[in-house]
C-alpha cells in the first residue's frame, strides 16, 4: 500500500501526517516543538511508524514550515515545500470551492486569496508578528488560563474590552491596563481574541476582497474565540470552514504536494533516522568582513547538509576541515558544569 | 585628494574609470558587507531609510581607506534621497571626520552649483575633450555592466550550468576594473559575448514564467542588500527582467535622452497617477502595468521600509493587480528583513505563478521583445 507523509515543522508546533493515495488523513499528530525540531520530528516518526497499517510503504515525503529545509534533510524529502503553498493544496483538498484561507501559526500569519481552485495572491504578515498564536499563547500564561480554555471563556464574555491590538508589546501593557480598571478574565480574553482579528484584517487584507467561503486553519483555529471574533468582524455574513484537521493542514499539503511529485524512487530515509544522532553546529567565516554564520547539520559526525554560505565557498567536505579545527578550541561556557547559570531560576508558581 | 564614493552595484566600475582618467586619484569603498550596514546603521538615525544608513557605511569604510573627499549625489522633492547628503555630511562632522563632501546636485536645480561641484572635483581644472572622452568610457562600462546583468537574470533560469553563467559575468566584471582605453573594453566585451553565447541552454524556453522587477533604485538594484532576490528567482527557473537601470536613473534627468521603456512606462502609469510622488513612484506603477501588458506573469516590487514613494506606489498597484490580473510581491527592505522570511515569500509567489500558468492552457504571451 503506497503511503505519503507530510511533515510539517513550524517555529511553536511539529506536525506529522500520514496519508494514503486518496489524500485520506490515516494518522496524524501535533507536537510541541520546544525548541528543538529534529528531536518533535523524531517522535512524529516514532508515532507514525506505530500507526502504520500492515503492508503499509512510505512512497514520497513532503516536508513544509520555517524548518521545512531541516526536516527535508533528517527524513529525505522527495519534495520541500514553503508553508503558503502547503496550507493552500490542503484547504483546497479539504474545500474545493474555498475562496479565501486563513491560517494563524505560531509566529506568522497567512492570508491566501483562491480563485477557481488555485492560488491567485496571498499575504504573510510582514515587518511584525503581532496577533499570532504565540502571542495568544503568551498572555494565556500571564492570565493563569490554560490555552486550550481560551476560547471557551472568550464566548462567555458578554462584551470585549476594546485592547491596543497593533503591537504586541503595547496590546501587553493596554490589557494590563484593562485589567488594572477591573474588568473580568473572560472580557479580557473577548477584547484580545477581537484585537487579533482587527490585527490580522488590518496587516494582511489590504487591497484584497476577501470572498467566502472561507477556511480558517492553523492551531489558532482551535480557538473558538477566536473564530468567533472572525464571525463578529464580518457580521455573521460570511461562510467560515473551520476543518477538523485544521492543525495539521500544513503537514497534510506538504504529504499531498509529495504525491504530486514523487519520482520512481523516494528521498525517504526509512524510520531508522530515529536512532541517528543528528546535530546543528555552526561557525562565523571571518575570511570576509560578511562574517556569514555557517551552519552545518552532521547525521554521525557526518555533514549532511549547510546553510548560510553566502559565496558558497563553503562545501560539507571544506567544513569537516573547519569544525575539527574548531572543536580543538571549545569556547568556555561549554566546559563549565550546569552550562547556564539561569537554569536554576524559577519563576513563581 | 583621494575621493571615494557610494556603492551602487556596479557604478564603482565605471567611476574607478571615470575618475582616474579625470585626474581624480580615488578610493573605492570595500564592497558592500555585513560590516558596512553595520555601521551605517549604528551611525544613521534610526527612522532614515535603509539606503541612506548604507551608503553612510561605504564612506565610512572609504575614509578609513584613506579617502579625504566624499562624492554624492543630491537632488530635491518629495523622496528623502535629496536629504542624505546633507545628514550623511552632518553625521560625518558630528563624528569630526576632517573629510570634503563634495554633493553633486543636477544642474537642473542650479546651473552654477553643479559647475563648482565638478570644478572642485576636478581640482579646478577641466579639459573639455578629455571631460568628454573619460566620461564616454565609464559611460560604456556602465551600460555593458547592466546589460551583463541584465544578462544574467534572462539566463540565469535557461542554462545548464549556473556557476558557469557566474564566473563569466563576474569575471568580465572584474577584468573591466582594470581597463586603460576603448580598445580594452572592446576585447572583453567582445569575448564575454562569445562566452555567454556559448553557453549551453536549457529546451522549453516558451513556457518560463516571466517576473519583473519594479521599486526604489537603490533596492531594486543593490543584490547585496536585496538578499539577491533575482538570484532567488533565477535558481526557481524565473526569467527575470528588471526595470531599475542606473543609466535610466541618469538618462530620466536628460529629457532629449529617455529611454523608449521609460516613456512607455511613464505613459502606462497616467491612468492611475498623474503627479510626481517622488523617487521612483510614477515608474513603479508605470512599469508593473508595461510587464502586465508585455504578457509578464507577476511582478516583485522592492522597496525600502518606510519609503514614501514606494508606499504610494504599493497602494496604487493593489488597483494595477487587480486590473490587469497581475500578482504583486511587495517586499520592504531594511536592516531588520529576515532572509528566510523573504525566501519563503518569493518560493510561495513562484509557485502562484506556476500554477496560475499552468491553468492558462494558451500562451497568448509576446515574447519577441525580450531579446531586444
Amino acid at each position: 500500500m503506497d503511503l505519503f507523509l507530510g511533515v510539517d515543522v513550524g517555529s511553536v508546533t511539529t506536525k506529522l501526517v500520514l496519508m494514503d493515495k486518496r489524500k485520506s488523513i490515516l494518522a496524524s499528530c501535533y507536537l510541541r516543538t520546544s525548541g528543538d525540531p529534529i528531536h518533535a520530528l523524531k517522535d512524529g516518526l516514532r508515532y507514525i511508524k506505530k500507526r502504520l497499517p500492515e503492508g503499509g510503504f512510505i512512497r514520497g515525503v513532503g516536508t513544509t514550515g520555517s524548518a521545512r529545509h531541516l526536516a527535508g534533510v533528517v527524513v529525505g524529502a522527495d519534495i520541500i515545500k514553503n508553508e503558503i503553498t502547503a496550507h493552500a493544496v490542503a484547504a483546497i483538498t479539504r474545500v474545493p470551492e474555498v475562496r479565501t484561507v486563513f491560517e494563524i501559526g505560531g509566529q506568522d500569519s497567512k492570508l491566501i486569496v483562491i480563485r477557481d481552485g488555485i492560488v491567485e495572491d496571498f499575504a504573510m504578515n510582514t515587518v511584525c508578528a503581532a496577533g499570532t498564536g504565540s502571542f495568544l499563547e503568551h498572555q494565556a500564561v500571564r492570565l493563569n488560563v490554560p490555552i486550550e480554555q481560551f476560547g471557551e471563556l472568550a464566548l462567555q464574555a458578554h462584551q470585549g474590552v476594546r485592547i491596543a491590538g497593533r503591537c504586541t508589546v503595547f496590546a501587553e501593557s493596554d490589557m494590563i491596563h484593562k485589567q488594572q480598571l477591573g474588568f473580568g478574565k473572560a472580557e479580557i480574553i473577548r477584547g484580545l481574541c477581537e484585537a487579533l482579528v482587527r490585527n490580522f484584517i488590518n496587516n494582511l487584507a489590504t487591497g484584497k476582497t476577501i470572498e467566502d467561503p472561507i477556511v480558517f486553519q492553523g492551531g489558532v483555529a482551535a480557538n473558538q474565540g477566536i473564530v468567533q471574533a472572525f464571525v463578529d468582524f464580518f457580521r455573521g455574513e460570511k461562510q467560515i470552514i473551520v476543518p477538523p484537521e485544521h492543525g495539521v493542514m500544513g503537514a497534510w499539503g506538504a504529504a499531498i504536494l509529495a504525491m504530486e511529485y514523487v519520482g520512481e524512487r523516494s528521498a525517504f530515509q526509512g524510520f531508522e533516522v530515529v536512532e541517528r544522532h543528528f546535530e546543528s553546529r555552526s561557525f562565523t567565516c571571518e575570511d570576509c568582513p560578511n562574517s556569514c554564520e555557517i551552519v552545518t547539520l552532521t547525521e554521525d559526525n557526518e555533514v549532511k547538509a549547510l546553510w548560510g554560505s553566502r559565496c558558497g565557498k563553503w562545501s560539507p567536505v571544506t567544513v569537516k576541515r573547519k569544525m575539527g579545527e574548531a572543536q580543538e578550541k571549545k569556547p568556555i561556557f561549554e566546559s563549565g558544569e550546569g552550562s547556564c547559570p539561569l537554569s536554576e531560576c524559577r519563576v513563581h508558581d | 585628494m583621494k575621493a571615494t564614493f557610494p556603492h551602487l552595484l556596479h557604478l564603482d566600475v565605471a567611476l574607478g574609470i571615470l575618475y582616474p582618467l579625470l585626474g581624480i586619484e580615488i578610493v573605492p569603498p570595500p564592497p558592500i558587507t555585513q560590516k558596512t550596514i553595520e555601521i551605517g546603521v549604528k551611525l544613521a538615525p534610526q527612522n532614515a531609510c535603509f539606503p541612506l544608513k548604507v551608503t553612510l557605511g561605504n564612506f565610512i569604510e572609504g575614509i578609513e581607506q584613506g579617502a579625504d573627499t566624499l562624492f554624492m549625489a543630491g537632488g530635491v522633492g518629495p523622496c528623502r534621497f535629496g536629504y542624505y547628503g546633507q545628514i550623511q555630511r552632518l553625521i560625518l562632522e558630528d563624528l569630526g571626520y576632517d573629510v570634503q563632501f563634495v554633493l553633486i546636485d543636477h544642474p537642473r536645480y542650479g546651473m552654477k552649483a553643479f559647475l563648482d561641484a565638478l570644478r572642485s572635483m576636478a581640482g579646478g581644472k577641466i579639459a573639455s575633450l578629455r571631460v568628454i572622452k573619460a566620461a564616454s568610457l565609464a559611460w560604456k562600462v556602465l551600460r555593458f555592466t547592466e546589460d551583463l546583468e541584465a544578462q544574467r537574470r534572462a539566463l540565469r533560469c535557461q542554462v545548464e550550468k549556473k556557476e558557469d553563467l557566474d564566473r563569466i559575468i563576474d569575471g568580465a566584471i572584474e577584468r573591466l576594473r582594470n581597463i586603460e582605453s576603448v580598445d580594452d573594453f572592446s576585447i572583453i566585451r567582445k569575448e564575454a559575448e562569445e562566452a555567454l553565447a556559448s553557453l549551453v541552454r536549457r529546451a522549453h524556453q516558451e513556457d518560463l514564467i516571466k517576473v519583473g522587477i519594479v521599486g526604489e533604485v537603490y533596492v531594486a538594484q543593490e543584490t547585496r542588500i536585496n538578499f539577491n532576490v533575482e538570484r532567488i528567482l533565477g535558481d526557481l527557473g524565473v526569467y527575470v527582467h528588471n526595470s531599475v537601470s542606473t543609466v535610466e536613473y541618469v538618462l530620466h534627468t536628460l529629457p532629449l535622452l529617455r529611454s523608449r521603456e521609460k516613456l512607455e512606462a511613464w505613459e502606462m502609469a497616467r491612468p492611475y497617477l498623474k503627479r510626481f510622488v517622488g523617487g521612483e513612484g510614477i515608474d513603479s506603477v508605470g512599469s508593473a502595468v508595461r510587464y502586465a501588458k508585455k504578457g509578464f506573469d507577476g511582478v516583485v516590487h522592492l522597496y525600502p521600509f518606510t519609503c514614501m514613494p514606494e508606499i504610494v506606489a504599493k497602494g496604487i498597484l493593489s488597483t494595477v493587480s487587480k486590473d490587469y490580473n497581475l500578482p504583486i510581491l511587495h517586499l520592504a527592505i531594511d536592516e531588520h528583513s529576515g532572509e528566510a522570511g523573504l525566501v519563503t515569500r518569493v518560493e510561495a509567489f513562484v509557485d502562484v505563478l506556476e500554477r496560475r500558468k499552468k491553468r492558462r492552457s494558451v500562451t497568448e504571451v509576446d515574447v519577441s521583445w525580450i531579446s531586444s
